[in-house]
């Protein structure tokens, strides 16, 4: 294990190329990753941010899956996938070196732009793609110091470049000009896809990605990231839900505020025929008049006790009526999945 | 096995080569280069070279006004030589061109022109 001493990633990376060593450079951190060096010189890099090989060939139905997964086994244990692939006819050695040269210039901008992060360097590792092609050090901390300057040229905020995309509602312009791959970014931003999630959707380079995100954010056709938000990764955008005007608590407390009749157990059904801003389903008025008139709260706690409409009896198995089925899903756990999935992702990629 | 640097050495062998070289569009970089370069600065070439794909991509009275009607390659002359770019289409993501560097007198336009129309293909396809 090296020491961690040297303040950036990229003064790590030049020490350990000048040393001829051959190893795993890995960065922890927001985007974090690693550089794989042999022999001094830079064979691979992989970042969460960027798409690697496999992402690029099989997501662009280059390869397919399963020609990628079989390279996979195949070749992961000695470390010659890259060279499988070739040799099984799948993709030209020009192809290979292109898509590998393309991704590690990639990634290493991720791994090695960021300042501040633990960095170790785990010497003897390799990486199961194999040495493609053989970059120096020096041209890759070069390079990625370039790109950090090309970005800061089109828009300067680096804050675009991790936080959810959400396009603006409203055009700023009557008419906007936009090439093909920004129209792509903005047709997928949902609000809360990432620059890093978007560019795995695509299979588009990530650097490329945030590129042309920034371009959007100088035509003001992104919103700019608050600052709050960037702070705390923890912090999750709720959805807003769709498909609910009217939240179905508020409805409810209408209800109780506005009807002068007051509620008598067993009369229940009886006043939700009378009352027509009752939130009940349709069919619940349908249920037969002799059967069990369902428990009803005593009008006391009638605003603690029901938070949604009573329902209808209904059958095992049986679906919920369309209009609470769309109001039922409650926001908060969807966010929560999300984080949950994500990590799991993160997980399931650290073992692969 | 063609490769990279395979592709590029080739590309000298088209009469009149001076240099040669492989430049992402996006971000102006050299992927691979050999022979000379103008001015000596292969980086300086393939800054001018993105610059020139992109503007020829984005202010586009040239292209894209039928669909899948895609930048073929570019050509620039100046008294002194011929400058040849070629997109490489490669079906994953990646936005490559081919550039080679012609001696104006040794140089044929419509030969360097197909030859690098082959490279650039053979380079993508197996």
């Amino acid at each position: 294990m090296a020491s961690t001493k040297p303040a950036t990633p990229g003064d790590l990376l030049t020490q350990v190329a000048g040393e001829r060593q051959t190893g795993a450079l890995v960065v922890s951190g927001q985007p974090g990753g690693a550089v794989y060096v042999f022999e001094g010189r830079v064979i691979y890099a992989e970042s969460p941010a960027a798409p690697g090989v496999g992402e690029l060939l099989t997501s662009s139905g280059r390869l397919a899956g399963r020609t990628w997964q079989s390279a996979l086994d195949l070749g992961t244990s000695t470390a010659r996938v890259g060279r499988l692939l070739v040799e099984q006819g799948h993709l030209t050695q020009g192809e290979l070196e292109l898509c590998v040269l393309g991704s590690t210039y990639d990634a290493a901008y991720f791994v090695l732009a960021q300042p501040a992060a633990t960095i170790e360097f785990l010497p003897g590792a390799t990486h199961w793609l194999g040495a493609v092609v053989h970059i120096d050090a020096s041209a890759i901390v070069r390079e990625v110091h370039r790109r950090v300057k090309l970005l800061d040229d089109i828009f300067p905020n680096p804050r675009i470049d991790i936080a959810p995309v959400i396009p603006v509602t409203r055009a700023p312009r009557e008419r906007i000009t936009l090439t093909a791959p920004q129209w792509e970014l903005l047709a997928h931003a949902d609000g809360q896809r990432t620059p890093a999630d978007l560019a795995l959707l695509l299979g588009r380079a990530g650097y490329a990605t945030i590129q042309e995100l920034r371009r959007l954010a100088a035509l003001s056709m992104i919103e700019l990231p608050r600052v709050r938000a960037a702070e705390s990764p923890e912090f999750v955008r709720l959805p807003h839900p769709r498909g609910a005007a009217v939240p179905i608590d508020h409805s409810v407390a209408e209800i109780t505020g506005a009807s002068p009749v007051p509620v008598i157990s067993g009369l229940d059904q009886a006043a939700s025929r009378s009352a027509p801003p009752r939130p009940e389903p349709a069919h619940a008025r349908a249920a037969p008049p002799n059967a069990d008139p369902p428990p009803v709260p005593p009008p006391g706690d009638h605003n603690a006790g029901l938070n949604r409409p009573r329902l209808a009896r209904r059958k095992p198995g049986a679906k919920l009526p369309k209009e609470i089925a769309a109001t039922e899903s409650p926001p908060v756990h969807q966010g929560t999945d999300e984080v949950l999935l994500k990590r799991i992702r993160t997980a399931l990629r650290a073992l692969r | 096995m063609p490769g990279v640097d395979h592709c590029l050495q080739e590309a000298m062998t088209i009469p009149g080569a001076v240099g040669a070289s492989i430049v992402d569009y996006t971000t102006g970089f050299p992927v691979a280069t050999t022979g000379a370069a103008p001015n000596e600065d292969h980086e300086a070439a393939a800054t001018g070279t993105a610059d020139v794909v992109q503007a020829a991509n984005s202010r586009s009275l040239f292209v894209s006004t039928i669909p899948h009607d895609l930048l073929e390659d570019l050509i620039i002359t100046t008294a002194g030589g011929y400058h040849l770019l070629r997109i490489v289409h490669t079906e994953f993501d990646s936005r490559l061109v081919l550039y080679v560097w012609l001696d104006r007198v040794r140089g044929n336009l419509a030969v360097a022109r197909r030859k690098m129309q082959r490279l650039a293909d053979e380079l993508i396809t197996t």
